[in-house]
């Protein structure tokens, strides 16, 4: 057995079940057995989260939606998105590249919006709808850390606060100049900028 | 195999002091790591100052104050890979779970520090560094050839005789200090936050300072060798330097735009805020 293959089947293995021959390559393979005990620990660890860690089902529907939107998966594809609740593995690792994923689809989208000639933008409110879905958003984080750590809570908010000025006065400037750089430059920095504060609510140290 | 890989690696010296006899309850430790070349060190502290400085070529040597028993040291040795990790207990808050850290490592090993209340220092370092801190102050100087990373929330940065490497700070409310920083590519961005540049901007990097409301000062002798480019959207720009014109399409505005070149241009020089104030000093 190849390590390849051993590390295609890892959740299973994980998950306690392994035949004599994935065992040998185990027992045998230190990057593999690396893995395994990393896993293993991580696996124990999402096992204590508390269900209030957890995003709300609208989170994963997002993440769904735009998935399909964007053609990686098909609808009644094999793949779910929302999280199986009786499974062991905890999706909370997947927080951070949610918040990434949003992000860098809301740049992706408002550039594309911007590409489209009026009468196409007209009566579809894409940027609309992922603004207010980070809205939405920013109120569930601001609650799990409220939740974590009540005293992070201020920082955090008057933090959203700024960045999502940051971020209407960025698409208002990058809409107004559509030929000026530095305008799109600041409108990613400031997307990048609450990437920053998801990628930091969801880290246990920084909360 | 990798039993005894682990027990290479694992081949630390562990001496544990604990000073019962403190009416504070803290206790002391100390970890002792045996590393190679090109070693990393992370380090998460949620509650609590991380500082880190170089020093013996071989070893990792940490040595960390616990504020009271609700928190405990995670330590862990993967061949040229240190974790470092604060264990939180049940009912550990921000000073029950406070744990002080000063770090010694060798000079060209990567560090990793993450801590929500800080502070954050590293000095006299030659491996990549990064930092994150939620309100955390952050300080790092004389550091050459590495890249410096930094991220607050609010947290205050402070950079200091930082040569030869990437740098790259995003701060939302915290404001950027950067002393003697120069290196093939500088970037500081900060929603709120005050962007303080003195220095001469070395030879030949890019430097990209960007502001939302948070003013932006930078600071330059009269030999810097620059080709700057300054914006301000609504709020104000002011140099107090006789630039040449740049051969550019950039169109200036009076007031709010300017850009031009001082002696070589080498290095160039992006200045953005969208409301706060730019000012380009003479030293």
């Amino acid at each position: 057995m190849t390590c390849r293959e051993f590390q295609e089947i890892l959740p299973e293995i994980i998950d306690g079940g392994q035949s004599i021959e994935q065992e040998m390559h185990w027992r045998s393979c230190g990057e593999c057995s690396d893995l395994v005990a990393d896993l293993t620990l991580i696996s124990q660890q999402a096992i204590e989260l508390r269900a209030a860690d957890t995003p709300s089902p609208r989170v994963w529907n997002s993440i769904e939606i735009a998935l399909r939107e964007e053609g990686l998966i098909r609808a009644g594809g094999g793949l779910a998105v929302v999280p199986i609740p009786s499974r062991r593995w905890s999706m909370r690792w997947l927080v951070p590249l949610t918040a990434a994923f949003l992000v860098s689809f809301g740049v992706a989208d408002y550039y594309m919006a911007r590409q489209q000639t009026p009468t196409e933008v007209a009566g579809v409110d894409r940027p609309g709808a992922v603004a207010s879905a980070m809205d939405a958003d920013d109120s569930q984080l601001l609650e799990a850390v409220g939740t974590n750590a009540p005293a992070m809570r201020a920082t955090y908010e008057t933090n959203l606060k700024d960045v999502n000025a940051f971020i209407r006065d960025a698409e208002d400037s990058a809409k107004n100049n559509p030929g000026d750089e530095e305008a799109q430059q600041m409108l990613m920095e400031a997307y990048a900028q609450k990437n920053m504060i998801y990628e930091m609510a969801m880290d246990r140290s920084l909360r | 195999m990798i039993s005894k890989k682990r027990v290479e690696t694992l081949m630390l010296v562990v001496i544990v002091i604990t000073a019962t006899g403190l009416a504070s309850g803290q206790t002391h430790k100390e970890y002792r790591f045996t590393v190679h070349p090109g070693s990393s060190v992370s380090v998460a502290n949620p509650y609590g100052a991380i500082s880190v400085k170089s020093a013996a070529a071989n070893a990792v040597v940490v040595t960390a104050i616990l504020h009271s028993d609700k928190v405990e040291i995670d330590q862990i040795q993967h061949g040229n890979r240190i974790d470092i990790n604060s264990h939180l207990l049940p009912g550990a808050d921000a000073e029950s779970g406070q744990v002080e850290y000063e770090i010694s490592v060798p000079a060209d090993a990567s560090v990793n520090m993450r801590t929500s209340t800080g502070p954050l220092k590293a000095e006299k370092m030659g491996g990549d560094l990064t930092l994150e801190g939620t309100t955390a102050s952050v300080d790092v100087h004389d550091v050459s050839n590495a890249h410096v990373h930094v991220k607050t929330l609010s947290g205050p940065v402070t950079l200091t005789n930082i040569k030869g490497g990437h740098v790259e700070v995003t701060s939302v409310s915290g404001d950027v200090t950067l002393n003697t920083v120069t290196g093939p590519n500088v970037q500081v961005s900060s929603s709120s936050g005050k962007i303080i540049y003195n220095g001469d901007f070395g030879i030949g990097g890019a430097y990209s300072l960007t502001s939302h409301t948070g003013d932006i000062e930078a600071t330059a002798p009269p030999q810097a060798s620059i080709d700057v480019v300054a914006e301000s959207t609504k709020g104000t720009v002011d140099s107090d330097f006789s630039l040449e014109p740049r051969h550019s399409s950039f169109t200036t505005k009076v007031g709010s735009t300017f850009a031009g070149t001082m002696n070589k241009a080498l290095s160039l020089v992006k200045l953005n805020s969208f409301s706060g104030k730019i000012h380009l000093k003479k030293r």
